[in-house]
């Protein structure tokens, strides 16, 4: 039996090691602390987030779009810097005054990889309000690639699945 | 034939627009009629159902249509909705079927709308129903370029005479390669916004420097995009072009420089050029040299809720729109333009795109100031440039003397009036086509 409970105590530690991780990620996001978030990702980073259909049960696997198709998001790390870089402008009106966010993080599983990394996916709800009445729920999944980093980890891929198909914001203007 | 209306909602001598046309519940439902009833709408591409039997789900306004290839690759626009008691026959967004089949009682039509099985067609039926005229409602159906058209109206003239001039420069842009277009897309989302502010706004180059001040100085400095600056607008050498219903922006180009396309940075634009160079024997051959080399698409609409090539502002109520963001890339470019180009289209446009977001808000309040008690007695004003625009000895169309411009968003409106007055197409002025379409592109690609 001993075997066993080791490897669950490891499986504990390093779940408990992640969702500190994402628990600050999400106050990062929440707090506007948007230059400190994107150290969070690696400079190889793919911000990914494609289009989910309605397709028949005998077409499931049509209804995520792949990379190569028409994406919401396909961002890299200098996409990602001059999103942020452009909220600072003051002329950022999508985001100016900004949203009022609140992210939470859940249903969290790891699957470490032969090379170190780890393959994470967790569930989202992020409620997003914005100027006098506006707001919206975002549902949807993480399926990230966590880097093991000198003091922690970094996220190398990361995939954002929503749950709406078609989109009831306004416009997609906050980071999930 | 519709009843006459009068509609006069913008005087041409001042600009000023009666802002009740963006929120008034009658003028939608005149427009549905009138407008959306009549015109040639874009609602798909070819490239979006490229086999026999694949279908792509779309809409004619409010209308659900199914977009089909049959069998044997012919092409319709089914209006979604089953004959017996109104049921969509079809809930996917796209995918590959023969037949659709309504979920309440099960009549089944094939794929080229007409109607193949009715469950207890003797037994309950005592086979007295008319079947071949059963079949799912269908438009006329013709394409530009791949672009799939459809209207509800007998009496339109051809696609062909609805485009007009306006397809000289549009083939600077859909035409150029013998390889045709690829769609991808679409990114689709709901904005609380009239769908004309969206279709006009594609003429508005007044806007860029302040609505999208920041997203083009982080391009500047990051990708080496242009800074579109106000001195830059209104040093443009663009042109700004009403066209046969169609608002037109073209760059007036004799510098050998690619299309300003989304996607062009300082990293890709030795690949951007080199195409361009590779590939402007054959645009010269398709377009003929003035248009290959001199006349480059820039923003646009097509009437009526065309956007900026195959986009399209789909009317969802008074106040509501829904937006279908595509990417229409050239079929036969290499990967690394591509994929430049798709990346580019998803961080400047769609529902994330850094231009599109700040776009929402302003359109929004433009709609919603429609609304309240003293701020809709209150006129948009259109008078920038009034009495500055004409004929040109190589354009078409009504040409603005300048870039900056509110001509095309001006008469923009009043084709809406000519519409929303109409009796039928009769009453629907048309331009002769008098452009020289040099080169071998045609309708057909």
């Amino acid at each position: 039996m001993k075997p066993k409970s080791a490897t669950a105590a490891a499986q504990q530690a390093l779940w408990f090691e992640l969702m500190q991780f994402y628990i600050r990620e999400a106050w990062l996001l929440d707090e506007r602390r948007l230059g400190e978030w994107l150290d969070l990702f690696t400079d190889d980073v793919l911000y990914f987030m494609p289009r989910r259909k309605n397709v028949l049960r005998r077409e499931l696997h049509r209804e995520i779009t792949e990379r190569g198709d028409l994406a919401i998001l396909e961002e890299d790390k200098r996409y990602l810097e001059m999103r942020v870089a452009r909220l600072d402008s003051g002329m950022a009106w999508a985001e100016d005054p900004p949203s009022r966010t609140r992210h939470l993080v859940g249903n969290l599983i790891a699957t470490p990889l032969a090379n170190g990394e780890v393959e994470v996916k967790t569930a989202f709800l992020v409620y997003r309000s914005h100027l006098e009445t506006d707001h919206q729920l975002l549902s949807g999944c993480r399926e990230d690639v966590l880097r093991p980093v000198e003091g922690g980890w970094k996220i190398a891929k990361r995939t954002i699945v929503l749950d709406a198909n078609v989109l009831l914001d306004k416009n997609l203007s906050v980071f999930l | 034939m519709e009843a006459a209306r009068n509609y006069a909602i913008i005087d041409p001598a001042t600009g000023k627009i009666d802002r009740r046309i963006f929120s008034d519940q009658a003028v939608y439902d005149d427009e549905m009629e009138r407008i959306f009833g009549r015109a040639w709408l874009m609602i798909g591409h070819e490239s979006l159902v490229p086999e026999p039997d694949d279908f792509f789900h779309t809409y004619m306004g409010e209308d659900p249509v199914i977009l089909t290839r049959d069998g044997e690759g012919r092409l319709h626009a089914l209006l979604n909705m089953c004959r017996h008691r109104g049921n969509r026959v079809c809930r996917a967004d796209d995918g590959n079927a023969k037949r659709f089949m309504c979920t309440y009682h099960g009549w089944t039509y094939r794929n080229d709308g007409s109607l193949e099985h009715v469950p207890g067609e003797s037994e309950a039926y005592y086979d007295a129903l008319d079947r071949p005229k059963l079949g799912l409602i269908q438009a006329r159906v013709e394409t530009y370029a791949g672009i799939v058209f459809a209207t509800w109206a007998e009496d339109a003239p051809s696609l062909e005479a609805y485009l007009g001039d306006a397809r000289w420069y549009l083939d600077t842009a859909f035409n150029r390669r013998d390889g045709g277009m690829l769609a991808l897309g679409p990114v689709k989302w709901l904005e609380p916004v009239n769908w004309k502010t969206m279709v006009d706004n594609c003429s508005d180059n007044y806007h860029v420097p302040t609505s999208h001040l920041s997203s083009a100085r982080v391009q500047s400095r990051w990708l080496g995009r242009p800074r579109l600056s106000h001195e830059d607008q209104f040093a443009s050498p663009n042109r700004h072009v009403f066209v046969n219903g169609h608002s037109i922006t073209f760059r007036e180009a004799d510098d050998n420089a690619p299309r300003y396309v989304h996607g062009i940075s300082n990293d890709t634009f030795k690949a951007f050029q080199d195409y361009h160079d590779a590939t402007m024997p054959e645009a010269e051959r398709r377009l003929g040299a003035l248009r290959a080399r001199k006349v480059q698409l820039g923003n646009h609409s097509i009437f009526p809720n065309g956007i900026l090539g195959f986009r399209l502002a789909l009317p969802r109520g008074p106040l509501k729109t829904e937006f279908w963001h595509f990417a229409l890339l050239e079929k036969d470019a290499p990967e690394e333009i591509k994929r430049a180009m798709r990346v580019g289209s998803q961080a400047n446009n769609g529902a994330a795109g850094l231009f599109e977001q700040d776009d929402v808000d302003n359109w929004r309040q433009v709609t919603e100031a429609s609304t309240s008690r003293l701020a809709r007695r209150l006129p948009q004003d259109l008078s920038m440039g009034i009495g500055h625009a004409g004929t040109h000895p190589d354009f078409p169309g009504v040409v603005s003397e300048r870039y900056i411009s509110e001509n095309n968003q001006r008469l923009f409106y009043r084709r809406w009036e000519e519409f929303m007055n109409a009796e039928s197409w009769a009453d629907i002025a048309l331009d002769p086509i008098k452009a020289r379409f040099d080169g071998t592109a045609t309708m057909r690609g």
